[in-house]
C-alpha cells in the first residue's frame, strides 16, 4: 500500500489495488483459505451425527443447518479480515491514505467474501445433497446464500473493526456480531424451507436484497469509523 | 439553545440539576406505584379467558415497553458522543446499557411466567419473545465490548458505533422475526390484540403502571449517571469538595 | 367505578388458581425495584468512602513527607 507516496491514485484505482492485494495475500496462505471451508464441512457433518441420520428428519432441518454452518464459517474466518494488517501496520497506512476509507473497507470486505463466502456458496449444493434437501430447493439455497453471505461479511467486518485492537478477544466478536446477523439467517433459511413446502419466495428474495443494499451502504461506513477508533 | 446544550454537557451542572429533580421523581414514582399496584392487584376485574393472570400484564407490559426505549436512547447518546464528543452523553450511554439489559431480562422472565398458564409453555418462539431475546443479546454485546476495551475514550466511541448499528438493526430484527413467526405458526393464541376493545378499568391502571415504571427507569438512569459522574470527575475540585462535605 | 375483586385475604393470595404465577411476577418486580433504587446508593457510598480513605492517606503521606523534610532541615542546621 504505497498510496501515500504516489501523488494521483483514483478511488477506483485504490479500490482495485486493495482488493487485489488482499486476494494475493490470501492465495499465498493456502491453509487460511481452506480452513473456513473445512470448518463449514465439519460443522455440517456434526448434525447427522448429533441429530439423526434419518433422511426425513435431516431433510426437515437441512436448510437451517447449511445456513447456520455458513454463518459460523463466516464468523470464524472474520478474524483474518483486519488482524494481520493491524499487526504489520498496513492498516494504519490504509487509514492514512487519501482515498475515502469507505471504498477501501468495501474492497477488503469483498475480498473477504470472495475468499470465505463464495466457496461456501459453491459447496452448499453438495452438503444439501448429503442432508437430503429436496431437489427443488437447491437453487433457492444457493441463491439465498449468494445474497446472504455478503451481508454476513459486511456486518462481521464492523465487529472485527471494533475489536481488532483488543489483546484478548475470545468470544466477544461472536457475541457482538451474531445477534446482528440473525435477520439474515431467519430470511435465508426460511426461503429454502418455504420452497420445500411449495410456497412462493419472491418476498424473501426482496427482503434479502434490501438487507444487502442496507448493509452495503451502512456497514462499510460503520467499519471505517470503527477502524479509526480501534487504531487511533 | 447552544448555551443550554453546552450547559447540559457539563457533568457538574447535570449532577446538581438532577439532584434537585430526584426527590420529586421519587415522590411521583411512589405515588404512581402505590395507586397502580393496588389497582392492578385488587381492583382490576378478572379476565374471562386469563383469569387473574391478567394482573401479570401490569408488570410485564410496562417493563417490556420501556425496555424497547433503551436501545434507541443508547444509540442517540452514542451519536451525540461521536458528533459532539459530549462526555455526559457517553456516561448516559454507558449507564443505560445495564438498565436495558435488566429491563429486557425482566420482560423475558415475566413473559415466560405469563406464557405458562396461557400458552401452556414457559417458552414459545413467539415473535415478541424472540425479538426480546435478540435485544437481550444486543445489550450483552454492547456491555461486553465496553468492558473489553481499556481506554475509556475508545470504549465510548466503539460502543457508540455498535449502539448505532444495533439500533438500525432493531427494527429489522423485529420485522423479520414477526414475519418469520406469523408465517410459521398460524396465530391461535391469546395475544394482546385479542383484548383490543379494552374498557378503561383495564387500561387506566396500565397507563399508571407504565408511567410509574418509566419514572423508575429515569430514576435508575439518573442515579447511575450521577455515580458515573462522580467516578469520572473524581479529580476535579467540586467532586473532592462534595466528598469532603458528605457524611458516611 | 372499580370494585374490589376479592372478598377475603385467602382468596386474594390464591388468585384463582394462579397464585404462583402472579406472586412470582410481583416478587420479581419487587426485587427489580430494590435493585434499581438501592444498588446505586450503595455504590455511591462505597465510592465516597474509598475516596475519603484515599484523601486521608494522601494527606497523611504529605504530612509525613513534610515532617521528614523538616527534620532533615533541622539536622542539617
Amino acid at each position: 500500500m504505497s498510496a501515500g507516496t504516489v501523488p494521483e491514485v483514483s478511488t477506483w484505482g485504490a479500490f482495485v489495488a486493495t482488493l487485489r492485494r488482499d486476494l494475493l495475500v490470501a492465495f499465498k496462505r493456502r491453509n487460511d483459505l481452506l480452513n473456513p471451508i473445512m470448518f463449514f464441512l465439519i460443522v455440517v457433518t456434526l448434525f447427522p451425527l448429533g441429530v439423526s441420520p434419518d433422511p426425513l428428519e435431516l431433510a426437515g432441518i437441512s436448510a437451517g443447518v447449511v445456513w447456520v454452518s455458513a454463518l459460523l464459517a463466516s464468523m470464524l474466518s472474520l478474524d483474518n479480515l483486519y488482524r494481520a494488517d493491524y499487526e504489520d501496520g498496513s492498516l494504519e497506512q490504509l487509514l492514512l491514505s487519501p482515498q475515502p476509507l469507505f471504498f477501501l473497507v468495501l474492497a477488503k470486505n469483498i475480498a473477504h467474501w470472495l475468499i470465505s463466502g463464495l466457496p461456501v456458496v459453491v459447496l452448499s449444493p453438495l452438503l444439501a445433497y448429503m442432508l437430503y434437501l429436496p431437489e427443488g430447493a437447491y437453487w433457492t439455497l444457493v441463491l439465498t446464500l449468494l445474497i446472504g453471505t455478503p451481508v454476513l461479511s459486511l456486518f462481521g467486518s464492523i465487529g472485527v473493526a471494533l475489536t481488532v485492537g483488543l489483546g484478548s478477544r475470545g468470544l466477544i466478536l461472536a457475541v457482538i456480531v451474531l445477534p446482528l446477523t440473525m435477520p439474515v439467517l431467519i430470511i435465508g433459511a426460511k426461503a429454502v424451507t418455504d420452497v420445500m413446502f411449495g410456497l412462493p419466495v419472491g418476498s424473501h428474495f426482496a427482503l434479502l436484497g434490501a438487507m444487502l443494499a442496507v448493509a452495503l451502504s451502512i456497514a462499510p461506513l460503520a467499519s471505517a469509523a470503527a477502524l479509526r477508533i480501534s487504531v487511533n | 439553545m447552544w448555551l443550554w446544550f453546552s450547559k447540559l454537557g457539563s457533568p457538574r451542572w447535570f449532577y446538581e440539576l438532577s439532584g434537585r429533580w430526584l426527590p420529586w421523581l421519587y415522590g411521583a414514582m411512589a405515588l404512581l406505584l402505590l395507586v397502580g399496584l393496588t389497582w392492578a392487584l385488587l381492583f382490576v376485574p378478572e379476565d374471562y379467558q386469563q383469569g387473574h393472570t391478567i394482573r401479570i400484564m401490569y408488570i410485564h407490559v410496562p417493563v417490556a415497553s420501556i425496555s424497547l426505549a433503551c436501545f434507541p436512547l443508547m444509540a442517540i447518546a452514542g451519536a451525540i458522543t461521536l458528533v459532539w464528543k459530549m462526555k455526559l452523553a457517553d456516561m448516559v450511554a454507558k449507564c443505560v446499557a445495564p438498565i436495558g439489559l435488566w429491563f429486557t431480562g425482566l420482560a423475558l422472565a415475566t413473559g415466560a411466567i405469563w406464557g405458562e398458564p396461557i400458552w401452556g409453555t414457559w417458552w414459545a418462539w413467539d415473535a415478541r419473545l424472540t425479538s426480546m431475546l435478540i435485544q437481550f443479546f444486543l445489550f450483552v454485546g454492547v456491555i461486553a465490548l465496553r468492558s473489553a476495551i481499556e481506554s475509556p475514550d475508545a470504549a465510548a466511541r466503539a460502543c457508540a458505533v455498535l449502539a448505532i448499528v444495533g439500533a438500525i438493526n432493531v427494527p429489522i430484527i423485529k420485522y423479520s422475526v414477526e414475519w418469520w413467526n406469523t408465517l410459521h405458526q398460524p396465530a391461535s393464541r391469546i395475544s394482546m390484540d385479542a383484548m383490543s376493545p379494552n374498557p378503561p378499568e383495564i387500561w387506566v391502571p396500565l397507563l399508571i403502571m407504565i408511567s410509574a415504571v418509566y419514572l423508575l427507569f429515569v430514576i435508575s438512569l439518573l442515579l447511575r449517571t450521577r455515580n458515573e459522574i462522580l467516578v469520572r470527575e473524581r479529580r476535579s475540585q467540586w467532586v473532592t469538595d462534595l466528598i469532603a462535605r458528605s457524611q458516611s | 367505578m372499580p370494585t374490589l375483586q376479592f372478598s377475603s385475604v385467602s382468596e386474594f393470595v390464591q388468585m384463582g388458581t394462579y397464585s404462583f404465577h402472579v406472586w412470582v411476577v410481583y416478587l420479581l418486580f419487587a426485587v427489580f425495584l430494590g435493585y434499581h433504587l438501592i444498588l446505586p446508593g450503595l455504590q455511591r457510598k462505597q465510592f465516597i468512602r474509598l475516596q475519603k480513605r484515599r484523601a486521608a492517606r494522601d494527606a497523611e503521606l504529605a504530612a509525613r513527607a513534610a515532617g521528614r523534610h523538616g527534620q532533615s532541615d533541622r539536622s542539617a542546621q
